[in-house]
């Protein structure tokens, strides 16, 4: 029944996660060019923001018509409204990874530190399976792999603190500590990707339960 | 008087008019079924009529109503479901001469039967010279109990709810299929209760059929263009014969008259329920 | 587009080019229309009840005609099928063309027209006679000649109730619940083969579940047919309709007359995002009086 209305739903999801898998190459993208100071792979990236921004803007559309023509309730409405927030933070993952790639624009020609990138690697490619793990979890309506995401952003955090300890280590040289500085802003830029892949995961979690809870955790107060 | 007595005091005077129709009815019929019950027989259906009380019967009499019943059907059924019809589906109901109809059919109603039978006299017995027959008796008690028949098939037709009709037309059937399959056989169970009591009607009177020339007494088997007696008519001419006897065969008359009656009316009320639709 | 400024104006009907510029959407713009109404309007005994009516009903798609009560939108579905034609007193001024030809032309037979455009009414009116015969009453009094109860069947079958009904195809109709009323209402509708389909509020009388039913087959009936759908509930005109027209009711300025008129035309999503019409926008918001 409703056939109409739940071939909508399906589609605006399936959207969703078109958009997911084109944030996780934007991802790729900024992180190979950051470790590989690739300035062409970063323009490439940074043009390819306006593809995650005509997604996030087709999904907007499909939920205003949604809500306006269905007038969905119950988890019908929770789903919708979760699509909506995931939408927004998918969105805001792409333009992270949009500034990561003009970091690296800016930073061309300084030395950088192999043990900062190789942490870099690492984060990003934690970050990816965040992404992975929150639009799975959405997919699967899945409330335990979903908190897990909360431990996979420790992760991160945890990595994030690292980059700041190694730069003070480093930085006695001037052009170290101009790339370093910048660097900081890349380490924040994949902290923040993590923080919206737990928001997506709490998304998932509402949509579950009918309760908004937010992941704490000891380690963050 | 508190509420519940006056209630009570209501019911009580409501049980009471009951009880005196039931009353006066139930000593019509028992004074009849005493004297008639054990004439009834063979003889009085069989038997034509005679001066000796033993032999004689009803025959020619039993023999009219019946004819006249069927032939007053015949007529009164297409004719008043036919004008039925046409006032309810094809008049415009705003133009004046269709309204001018329909009081005109209230009216006749109304009128009292023996007017039918001075009509009979003037037009059919006398105007076209049909003679004093069973023919001109059906045809003015068709006349007498038309009205009745319109009025019941008029009720008939327009119990059937407008929907069906809208329904027929939206489907693409012109007015006469939309009649003629749908609201005809839904009004049926209406029309066919309204013709048998006028039929039950028609059956019970007597004014009419002696204006244009009942005979009291014949002995041979009616015929359509022939004289005629019939039920209600015989029935008076056995009481007024002067033996005792012919008093009780009266009785016994009565009682067939009273079972061709009863027997209509329970065939109407059977098709009204049979028939009988929620919509 | 439509737009109207402050008290009622002309109204200029919104073709389909203007549409598919509107919206940038050429599928729109290759659909046909099945109707073009021109300047409509129609009064009984002398009282208008609507008027200035200018739209075009496209092919394949489900329209919606929504508003008020008393805003003529019953009688204007009534004209598409030469309905009102059984009303006394009522009159039909302007055009309706149906395939570029003009309905209430002097040599149209009503009767071929409502073969063609089917009705299908608010309270479900099946026949006093058995679900068989309620199909084959319309096939039998077209004459159409092929084989009856394949077409009594496939009939049933479009509109999703031979499964619930073909083992009591005898029985009466009336004992059937009243979503399956309707959808027999259907049924027999389609069992002539028309061209379009008119629901004047199908789902009314019904539960919510028989609602959501024929819902869901109006979505597949309108890849075969056109359909138009008059409702009082805005939220079905939103979840079925392809188009939808708001109409209105214009109360003469003395507070006397009351007539309906057209206010706005448009592609259903355009007319619950983002009306042009401020009336259109009150009354789906609710706030309408």
């Amino acid at each position: 029944m409703r056939i109409s209305f739940q071939q909508e739903l399906d589609e605006l999801e399936a959207l969703l996660r078109v958009e997911g898998e084109l944030v996780l190459r934007s991802l790729r993208g900024a992180v190979e060019a950051v470790c590989s100071q690739d300035v062409e792979l970063a323009d490439e990236v940074i043009a390819f923001d306006d593809d995650i921004d005509a997604q996030y803007f087709e999904v907007e559309q499909g939920i205003e018509l949604l809500l306006a023509r269905q007038t969905p309730v119950a988890s019908d409405l929770r789903l919708v409204l979760a699509l909506l927030k995931d939408n927004l933070h998918l969105e805001r993952m792409g333009d992270l990874c949009t500034t990561i790639a003009k970091l690296t624009k800016l930073t061309k020609g300084l030395p950088p530190d192999e043990t900062l990138l190789a942490g870099f690697k690492e984060m990003g490619e934690r970050a990816e399976q965040m992404i992975r793990v929150a639009i799975r979890s959405l997919e699967q309506r899945d409330r335990v792999a979903a908190e897990s995401l909360l431990e996979l952003d420790e992760l991160i955090d945890r990595a994030n603190r690292r980059v700041v300890n190694r730069l003070l280590e480093i930085g006695h040289d001037l052009e170290v500590r101009e790339w370093g500085l910048r660097m900081i802003l890349v380490s924040r830029c994949l902290e923040r990707i993590g923080d919206h892949a737990v928001d997506i995961g709490e998304q998932t979690a509402y949509l579950v339960t009918g309760e908004f809870r937010e992941f704490t955790d000891a380690s963050r107060q | 008087m508190s509420r519940g007595l006056k209630g009570g005091v209501f019911k009580g005077l409501l049980f009471l008019s009951l009880l005196v129709g039931f009353l006066m009815l139930a000593a019509l019929l028992v004074d009849v079924f005493q004297d008639g019950l054990p004439y009834l027989d063979l003889t009085l259906l069989t038997n034509p009529p005679s001066s000796d009380p033993k032999i004689a019967g009803a025959r020619p009499a039993i023999l009219a109503t019946i004819y006249i019943g069927v032939l007053l059907l015949l007529f009164v059924v297409p004719i008043g479901v036919g004008t039925a019809v046409y006032l309810e589906e094809y008049a415009d109901k705003r133009r004046w001469y269709n309204k001018l109809l329909e009081i005109n059919i209230q009216n006749l109603a109304a009128v009292p039967s023996i007017v039918y039978g001075i009509l009979g006299l003037a037009f059919l017995v006398r105007g076209i010279g049909l003679g004093r027959v069973l023919l001109a008796g059906a045809m003015i008690l068709t006349l007498l109990v038309l009205p009745t028949v319109i009025i019941a098939a008029r009720e008939a037709i327009r119990s059937v709810p407008d929907s069906i009709r809208q329904g027929g037309y939206a489907l693409g059937a012109t007015q006469w299929q939309v009649v003629s399959r749908q609201v005809l056989p839904a009004a049926i169970p209406g029309i066919a209760t309204g013709s048998i009591l006028a039929l039950s009607r028609a059956i019970g009177e007597t004014a009419p059929l002696i204006m244009i020339g009942a005979v009291t007494y014949i002995s041979f088997d009616p015929t359509i263009l022939g004289p005629f007696t019939a039920l209600p008519i015989q029935i008076y001419s056995f009481l007024r014969l002067p033996q005792e006897e012919f008093k009780l065969l009266a009785a016994a008359s009565i009682i067939v008259l009273l079972a061709i009656l009863l027997t209509l009316n329970a065939f109407a009320i059977f098709i009204r329920n049979r028939y009988r639709r929620t919509w | 587009m439509i737009t109207t400024t402050g008290q009622a104006s002309t109204i200029e009907p919104m073709s389909l080019a203007e549409i598919a510029r509107e919206h940038g959407d050429e599928n729109v713009a290759s659909r046909e229309s099945v109707f073009q109404v021109r300047d409509l309007a129609v009064s009984y005994s002398g009282n208008t009840a609507i008027r200035e009516v200018g739209l075009d009903v496209l092919k394949n798609a489900i329209t919606a005609f929504i508003g008020p009560s008393g805003c003529g939108k019953s009688t204007l579905i009534r004209c598409f099928n030469r309905m009102n034609d059984l009303v006394p007193g009522a009159k039909v001024d302007g055009e309706v063309l149906y395939h570029g030809k003009d309905l209430y032309a002097a040599d149209v037979d009503p009767v071929e027209v409502r073969r063609r455009i089917g009705m299908v009414f608010q309270k479900p009116n099946p026949f006093p006679k058995s679900i068989y015969d309620n199909v084959a009453f319309g096939p039998r009094v077209l004459a159409m000649k092929d084989d009856l109860s394949e077409r009594v069947e496939g009939a049933l079958q479009q509109a999703a109730l031979w499964d619930e009904v073909k083992d009591r195809l005898k029985e009466s109709a009336l004992g059937l619940s009243g979503g399956q009323q309707q959808r027999l209402c259907i049924a027999r509708c389609l069992a002539v083969e028309p061209d379009v389909i008119l629901m004047d509020e199908p789902a009314s009388a019904l539960d919510p579940i028989s609602t959501t039913r024929i819902e869901d087959l109006m979505h597949e009936l309108k890849r075969q047919y056109t359909i138009v759908i008059v409702t009082h509930n805005m939220q079905q005109a939103a979840r079925v309709a392809d188009m939808t027209a708001f109409f209105s009711v214009d109360v003469a300025p003395d507070g006397g007359r009351r007539t309906g008129i057209l206010v706005e035309y448009d592609k259903t999503a355009k007319i619950f995002t983002t009306p042009a019409d401020k009336r259109t926008e009150d009354y789906v918001t609710g706030r309408f009086g």
